[in-house]
């Protein structure tokens, strides 16, 4: 990312668009730097592609200020506005057989005198544009008899042809193959770093926005929902709020930059949890640590039951689950053993609940209260199931006390299960 | 520069091309004129080359025949040639349509219906020595072109499949409302028939006087368009974005095309075909840039149907068929051959 320059060149006041008195676009202010990489996130029909028309004057009548280097885009004619603002659009079908060089040749038009033909200027900036977009070497094939990619490629010969300093992606790369996808980003970025266009791109995919562009807005009907760095705007919440659909948002341990996965939720229904409580089975709490909890708590989530979970420690698997789950937990401060107060609202989970699940958590000196609250359990009449999957005297380290305990809860009550299929057999 | 040099290039040759046939075309006919003769003819009218020959010394039965039957003809099938071949290209490009032609959004149904009234209910009356008809048939072309657009414009933007459809319906009921006044002049019918079949056969240079600086000069005018019409060809959000007028290049061309298809429909009736295949052969030979497919197509629709006409005036001598059996009966075969030779295809 080249640091902008500070300089606005776009600035949006008051922005709103109608369509037949139904509202785009509502009101919507906002600022673009020189040399920026901004991209517009948001929901089908959140007014991303309006926008984008209405910036380009594609759609004129809207209320409001748009000025772009200053000049209020309303005195623009549309050679003016064409020579400051490229897009690239998502598709192009001409009506005719045109060859590679006369779509981009298209692009000078906003140069050209009516009365004139091409100049020798302007056939450089074509061979020039072609050169960058790597569509040289075919200049002569019909447009129409090219690969997606290698059309897409055409389309932003043309835009770059045009020479202006604002460039507007409009979903440039919703239909092509992974490896035109990235090979347009890489473009797209080498032009703003190298080049010093300021582009404005609206994505279909968040990864690929949230990967390449300095600045978010989030676009919720047709109003701004957020604005910033991609840092302070792709976060659990406001991807929920925006797109309703719940996501993981992760690092990537590569290029420490943030990640989105979907949270494919599709076993859960609301009816499956009348049907638990039915059954009589609707609590659940699950000792943590470890992360050996993690597949447990997100497979009874789903199946409908109510889950808790504790005690673990703040650095844990089982609570960044827990809280992606946005299921009661309860926590202790990293690398310390499990206080007094813990236990106790550990206990309070327990008390509430109809059954207590040991996974194969592995048991030291600091969590061994985790096991005495199991006993707990027991003693108070709670049904209590023992996932033993993996030995315990594995995963005793304790010297021995964690094993004497464990085996004693199973003879005293505590039933076993070998599977999670078997855990939900027996949950019932 | 490339497309100049080539637009000059293959205009040269289709101008070449004209010429003789526009000497060969003089020489055919009932009277037999020998092709020296009826070159010479041709030559002695000729501002500047006069000089070069003496017409006294060809037969004045010949020098009548060519120049004050023959020629006003020959140039009123090249005009109404480049106005259908130059109008179907304006439309074609309008519509991003190959299946447009110039009569698309009712010229010829209005034409057609103006023409009926004038010949069915003959007012003899005739303005500036044009007839009736013709008249009639301009009002008829135009008062539709101007009825389907005002249709299909809505705040300031115009449809074309609401231009396309309410041509089409419009056409429909006044080819009713043709046939209806038919019906009232059943002793007329023939007149009405041949007219709409299309013809020649009333060319005259005052007529010619008249017509050619109007088509010419709509003709010319639209050329200045055709860097836009390729543009608009890939859809008008586009086109407003690569900076076109879209709006008002549209209004333009299509009052250009219409005005250009309703002279030609007033004074030759329907000729069918050469405004809709001239520009694909035309695209199969030049390419799709309009600023070389629109000049070559004009002219090559003027070589077109001067071929035509000379054929149906000449195949069942000495009595005439309609040009417009001709340049469809001729002019589609060898299209579909083109069509299935050509390795440049339609998209």
């Amino acid at each position: 990312m080249k640091k902008p320059t500070g300089r606005k060149i776009l600035t949006v006041r008051n922005l709103s668009y109608s369509y037949n008195q139904h509202p785009v676009l509502d009101d919507m202010s906002f600022d673009i730097e020189e040399g920026s990489f901004t991209s517009i996130l948001g929901p089908n029909g959140a007014g991303k592609s309006t926008l984008i028309n209405v910036l380009s004057k594609v759609l004129h009548d809207f209320e409001g200020r748009i000025t772009i280097q200053g000049n209020d885009i309303t005195g623009l004619d549309s050679g003016q506005m064409a020579r400051m603002v490229a897009v690239v659009p998502q598709y192009t079908v001409p009506g005719f057989a045109f060859t590679v060089e006369e779509m981009v040749i298209m692009g000078r038009f906003s140069h050209f005198s009516r009365f004139k033909s091409i100049g020798n200027r302007d056939l450089e900036i074509v061979h020039e544009v072609m050169e960058k977009t790597s569509v040289a070497g075919f200049a002569d094939r019909r447009f129409d008899e090219l690969s997606g990619g290698e059309k897409q490629r055409v389309v932003i010969a043309q835009a770059l042809a045009q020479d202006s300093p604002l460039l507007l992606l409009d979903e440039p790369t919703s239909h092509l193959d992974i490896n035109f996808q990235i090979e347009f980003i890489n473009l797209f970025l080498k032009l703003n770093r190298e080049e010093n266009k300021t582009i404005i791109g609206v994505f279909h995919d968040i990864n690929l926005a949230i990967q390449n562009s300095g600045r978010i807005i989030l676009l919720k009907e047709g109003r701004i929902f957020a604005s910033g760095s991609t840092g302070e705007i792709i976060n659990r919440q406001n991807l929920r709020s925006v797109f309703h659909s719940d996501v993981f948002v992760g690092k990537n341990p590569i290029t420490g930059k943030l990640y989105i996965s979907p949270v494919f939720d599709t076993s859960y229904s609301p009816a499956l949890q009348g049907d638990r409580k039915k059954k009589g089975v609707s609590r659940i709490h699950v000792i943590g640590g470890g992360g050996a909890a993690s597949p447990i708590i997100s497979l009874l989530s789903r199946h409908g039951y109510r889950v808790s979970c504790g005690v673990v420690n703040t650095f844990d698997t089982d609570l960044a689950t827990a809280q992606m789950l946005e299921i009661p937990y309860v926590t202790e401060a990293p690398f310390s053993p499990v206080s007094d107060d813990s236990r106790d609202k550990n206990l309070k989970f327990i008390r509430s609940s109809d059954v207590v699940i040991l996974p194969p958590v592995e048991f030291g000196h600091g969590n061994f209260s985790n096991l005495l609250s199991v006993k707990d359990a027991l003693e108070l009449g709670k049904k209590v199931m023992i996932m033993d999957a993996k030995d315990i005297e594995s995963r005793d380290h304790t010297g021995g006390k964690a094993t004497e305990l464990y085996k004693k809860l199973k003879e005293t009550g505590a039933i076993t299960v070998n599977s999670s299929g078997e855990l939900l057999d027996k949950l019932g | 520069m490339r497309t100049t040099g080539r637009i000059i290039q293959y205009v040269v040759i289709l101008i070449a091309i004209i010429v003789v046939m526009v000497i060969v075309a003089a020489s055919i006919g009932p009277a037999g004129i020998s092709i020296k003769d009826t070159a010479g003819i041709i030559v002695s009218y000729v501002p500047g080359l006069n000089m070069l020959v003496d017409r006294h010394v060809f037969d004045p039965g010949d020098i009548v025949v060519i120049s004050q039957i023959r020629l006003p003809r020959i140039f009123m099938a090249i005009m109404v040639g480049i106005a259908l071949a130059g109008a179907g290209v304006i439309f074609q490009g309008l519509f991003r349509n190959p299946m447009a032609d110039p009569f698309v959004i009712g010229v010829s149904a209005g034409g057609a219906f103006g023409a009926a009234i004038g010949l069915l209910f003959n007012f003899g009356i005739s303005v500036l020595d044009i007839s009736f008809t013709t008249i009639f048939a301009l009002a008829g072309a135009l008062g539709t072109t101007f009825l389907v657009y005002s249709i299909s414009i809505t705040r300031g933007k115009v449809s074309v499949i609401t231009l396309l459809l309410s041509g089409i319906a419009l056409s429909s009921m006044l080819s009713a409302m043709t046939s209806f006044a038919m019906i009232f002049r059943v002793n007329d019918l023939d007149r009405v028939v041949f007219w709409l079949m299309g013809g020649l056969t009333a060319a005259s240079w005052y007529k010619l006087a008249i017509i050619t600086p109007f088509i010419l000069v709509l003709v010319v005018t639209g050329s200045f368009y055709m860097r836009d019409l390729n543009i608009i060809s890939l859809g008008d959000e586009r086109a407003t974005q690569l900076g076109v007028r879209t709006d008002q290049v549209k209004k333009i061309l299509l009052v250009l095309a219409s005005f250009i298809a309703a002279l030609a429909v007033s004074v030759s009736g329907i000729i069918g075909f050469v405004g809709l295949i001239t520009p694909h052969i035309l695209r199969l030979i030049v390419g799709p840039d309009h600023k070389i497919l629109y000049p070559t197509a004009a002219i090559s629709g003027g070589i077109l149907l001067l071929a035509s006409d000379t054929i149906a005036r000449t195949i069942l001598m000495p009595r005439e068929i309609p040009v417009g059996i001709i340049t469809s009966i001729v002019g589609v075969p060898f299209f579909l051959y083109l069509l299935k030779k050509s390795k440049r295809q339609l998209p």
